[in-house]
């Protein structure tokens, strides 16, 4: 949580920031990507969910819809070790940039699904691939913490 | 380990309805959302005020990097705007001191009668998928829900969420932005129509020839009628000195004067202009030009005051039948650089506490 909370307070300030391209980068989904890559489907879903529930908090979208969405982000990315094995770091990063990219695109989807229309446009996939390539770059230097961080709580 | 796993397959399930459940009470407008938020910020504050003094150099330097250049064209265009306005800006804050005195005296409702809370933008919305900025005044300076926001150039979205020192406003240009405004449409330039009397001569002197008859003969003898007589008529020159004149007063066309048209404001994310529909597209108000001014119609459900600035008209889409055109809209405020904001303490008269 603790973890999280750091990565969530980077989120609303650094990376808030920081737009290349006018996208924001998503360094939550980044994190519940990692979650799935390394430790599968069920660990990876309940850590997007938890990180989502936190996301959530700081969003105007409503409550538990970013929970949703990146525990089935990182459901989808922990389906990476059933078709790879003994992947390098490289094919992990691949991983998540494609789980991003689905996260990025579901997120308004599931705003349309819950009457908050209007998101669902071309550009969504320009933000998908610019978040992407962003995840793809900064995955191998965060999932290192993301394997401390769980084999402590949800794995251990 | 199918026990470890089936106890996950628990949490995931749990995790999941509670979202589901978490949504459907949002959606509801549950108080519960908020007190869940409000209890979250109080732990992540901090934390969050910390990473920002941290990654601020971070954050300074990825601005200085990619921004270096624009900002110093910006400067310079700056320089060069703030000189040309300068004079603008007298003669303007005149006419509008003016206009509001007239409003004022005529007993309508004016933005100078409105109070106004001014606030700082402390943040946007962490999300590729809203159009949000937090600022730092809430419902203790007065801020309620559904409050116009403007900054020096218009309007620039309206109040959604209040907390006691905080508040998030929703950008116009998000798809959920809906507001009633008005297209001044200007069909023609005013057009000067002289004064018959000024524009008769323009000479200094003139000959004028004036024919007039001469006297009839009348007959005070009752029950006589003089014969028709006829006679030639007498013709006189008679010079006439007109002093030069050029007409000073310009009455516009019935037609020439600005005509307003209601229509609905809609936002449409970040990469598109928002637009207005709903436009009547009657003969009267004829073909809206780009450039037309649009303002917020005000009334008694209207969440804005009536004329406050939004934008103006870069391009018109027509469309068949009696749907009217949509418009696409340049907006006067830069949403995109956002600092220091104004929240008009104004709400309609349907939506004031009786005491």
């Amino acid at each position: 949580m603790l973890v999280a909370s750091v990565f969530l307070g980077f989120q609303t300030t650094l990376f808030n920031d920081m737009r290349p391209f006018g996208v924001m980068t998503q360094v939550m989904v980044l994190f519940a990507a990692c979650a799935g890559v390394i430790y599968g489907a069920e660990i990876g879903a309940v850590a997007g969910l938890i990180i989502g529930l936190m996301y959530d908090c700081v969003l105007t979208t409503p409550l538990g819809l970013a929970s949703l969405v990146l525990g089935a982000t990182a459901f989808i990315a922990g389906a990476f070790p059933y078709f790879v094995r003994d992947s390098g770091w490289w094919n992990k990063a691949i991983a998540v940039a494609v789980a991003s990219a689905i996260g990025e695109i579901l997120f308004p989807i599931a705003q349309a699904l819950v009457g908050l229309g209007g998101w669902v446009q071309w550009r969504i996939f320009v933000v998908a691939a610019v978040v992407a390539l962003i995840n793809m770059v900064l995955a191998p230097l965060l999932m290192p913490v993301v394997r401390w961080t769980l084999k402590e709580t949800l794995v251990g | 380990m199918s026990a470890i796993s089936a106890k996950r397959k628990r949490a995931i399930a749990l995790l999941s309805l509670t979202s589901i459940i978490l949504v459907t009470l949002d959606l509801q407008g549950s108080a519960s959302a908020s007190v869940l938020r409000g209890t979250f910020g109080v732990f992540f504050r901090p934390i969050e005020g910390v990473t920002r003094v941290i990654s601020r150099p971070v954050s300074n330097a990825w601005h200085g990097i990619t921004h270096y250049n624009e900002v110093t064209k910006e400067n310079d265009l700056l320089r060069e705007k703030i000189a040309q306005q300068e004079g603008a800006a007298v003669a303007a804050a005149a006419s509008v001191r003016l206009s509001q005195e007239l409003l004022a005296l005529n007993g309508l409702p004016t933005l100078a009668g409105i109070n106004s809370v001014s606030a700082q933008v402390i943040g946007d919305s962490p999300s590729n998928y809203s159009q949000n900025v937090e600022i730092n005044q809430g419902s203790d300076s007065g801020v309620k829900v559904g409050m116009p926001v403007m900054n020096a150039a218009g309007l620039v979205g309206k109040i959604t969420k209040v907390f006691p020192r905080r508040s998030i406003v929703m950008l116009i240009t998000d798809p959920e932005y809906a507001l009633s405004v008005k297209v001044i449409n200007n069909p023609e330039a005013a057009s000067p129509i002289s004064d018959p009397e000024a524009s008769a001569s323009t000479s200094s002197t003139t000959t004028t020839t004036t024919t007039i008859p001469k006297p009839q003969p009348t007959s005070n003898i009752p029950g006589f009628t003089p014969g028709t007589t006829t006679l030639p008529l007498t013709t006189i020159n008679v010079p006439v000195s007109i002093p030069s004149l050029t007409p000073t007063l310009t009455v516009p066309n019935n037609g020439a004067l600005p005509i307003r048209e209601t229509g609905i404001l809609e936002g449409r994310g970040p990469s598109r202009v928002p637009i207005v529909r709903f436009i009547d597209s009657t003969q009267r108000f004829g073909t809206v030009l780009p450039g037309a001014p649009i303002v917020t119609s005000g009334g008694s459900l209207s969440l804005a005051p009536p004329d406050i600035v939004v934008g103006t008209v870069s391009k018109v889409t027509d469309r068949l039948g009696t749907s009217g055109p949509i418009l696409e809209i340049n907006l006067v405020a830069d949403l995109t650089n956002l600092s220091f904001v104004r929240i008009l303490l104004y709400q309609p008269i349907t939506e004031q506490v009786k005491p």
